[in-house]
C-alpha cells in the first residue's frame, strides 16, 4: 500500500471520528416530546430523596433522572436539576440508580445513562431527555409548563 | 442523594483521564497506520501491546497508577486552573475495561494469525478514545446498561 493511501485511511479514520463525536453532542441532551402520556408509579419506581421516599410530583413538573454505576455524566446532570431546584420550589428531582434496576430499564427501555423523563403535576411523562440535559432545555421544559 | 453518591470514593481532576485518552487515541491511531504495511506490521502489534498493557493498569489499578495520570498529575495539571468539578474515578476506569476488551481482542487474534483483525481492532479502540479526549464521550453512561439489559454483566 502507498504512503498516500496510507495517509488518506488514518485521515478518513479521523474524520469518521470527529463526525461520530458532533452527531453524537447534537443529538444527546434534547428533550423529545412523549404523546403517550405514560402515569409513573411513585411506589413502583422507589424513588429516595434525601432518605426519604418520594410520595408526590413536584407541584409544576418532575425530572425523573435515571442515573447508572459508571456514569460521569449523570453527576454533572444531576447537579444542574438540583440546582434548578433550589431556585424553583415548584420543580422536583428524582434521580434513581438504575444499575439494580434492570426491570425499569426494559420498563422504560433506557438504553443510556443518564437519561431523563419530564413529568407533568400529575405525574405523567411528557418529554424524554437522553443524555446529559442541556441548561437551556431544562429552562424550557419548566417554562413550557405554565402555573 | 442517590446510592452512588453516598458511596462514591474521593473523586479525581476529569481532565486526567481524557488527557490519558488523548495520548492513548495517538498512539492507535500510530497503529493503524503502521498496520497497513506488511513491512511495518510487527511494530505496530508491538505498539498495541504498549497500548494494551496500558488498559490493563487503568482499568484495575485505576488513573491514579497510570503513567498518563502520572505525567498529568507531574507535568499537566500544575499548570492548569484548579477543576470546576471532580469526578468519580469509576466510569473512566470502566471505559478502560472496555478499552482492554477491544485491544485484547486485537492482540488475540493478531497471535493466533488473523493479522487483519490488529487494524479493526486498533480502529474501534481509537475511535472510542479519540471521542472520550475530544468529544468528553462517556462509554459507562453509553453502554453500560445497555450490557446489562442483554445480561452480559450482572450485579450481585
Amino acid at each position: 500500500m502507498s504512503l498516500e493511501t496510507r495517509l488518506a485511511i488514518v485521515f478518513g479514520l479521523v474524520a469518521l471520528a470527529v463526525l461520530a463525536g458532533i452527531i453524537w453532542k447534537t443529538r444527546s441532551g434534547r428533550a423529545k416530546k412523549v404523546s403517550s402520556g405514560e402515569q409513573i408509579n411513585l411506589t413502583e419506581i422507589a424513588a429516595i430523596k434525601d432518605g426519604k421516599p418520594v410520595t408526590e410530583f413536584g407541584s409544576r413538573i418532575t425530572f425523573l433522572q435515571f442515573s447508572s454505576e459508571f456514569c460521569s455524566a449523570c453527576r454533572q446532570t444531576a447537579r444542574l436539576y438540583s440546582e434548578l431546584e433550589q431556585v424553583h420550589p415548584d420543580v422536583l428531582h428524582i434521580e434513581i440508580d438504575i444499575t439494580n434496576r434492570t426491570d425499569l430499564a426494559n420498563k422504560f427501555n433506557i438504553l443510556q445513562t443518564p437519561t431523563t423523563l419530564v413529568l407533568d403535576s400529575r405525574g405523567r411523562v411528557t418529554s424524554r431527555i437522553s443524555g446529559a440535559a442541556k441548561q437551556q432545555t431544562i429552562q424550557d421544559e419548566i417554562g413550557s409548563f405554565v402555573i | 442523594m442517590s446510592e452512588t453518591t453516598k458511596k462514591s470514593p474521593a473523586g479525581i481532576d476529569p481532565r486526567g483521564p481524557r488527557f490519558g485518552a488523548a495520548i492513548t487515541s495517538a498512539l492507535l491511531l500510530v497503529t493503524v497506520f503502521l498496520a497497513l504495511d506488511p513491512a511495518t506490521l510487527g511494530a505496530a502489534f508491538g505498539l498495541l501491546l504498549i497500548v494494551t498493557a496500558s488498559f490493563v493498569i487503568g482499568a484495575f489499578f485505576g488513573n491514579s497508577k497510570h503513567p498518563y495520570g502520572f505525567i498529568f498529575k507531574k507535568l499537566v495539571r500544575p499548570r492548569l486552573a484548579a477543576p470546576k468539578e471532580l469526578e468519580d474515578p469509576r466510569p473512566p476506569q470502566f471505559a478502560q475495561l472496555i478499552g482492554l476488551l477491544v485491544a485484547g481482542v486485537g492482540v488475540v487474534l493478531y497471535a493466533s494469525g488473523l493479522t487483519g483483525a490488529l487494524i479493526f481492532a486498533a480502529g474501534a479502540a481509537f475511535i472510542a478514545a479519540f471521542l472520550n479526549a475530544a468529544f468528553a464521550y462517556c462509554l459507562g453512561c453509553q453502554i453500560y446498561v445497555g450490557l446489562q439489559r442483554i445480561g452480559l454483566i450482572r450485579k450481585h
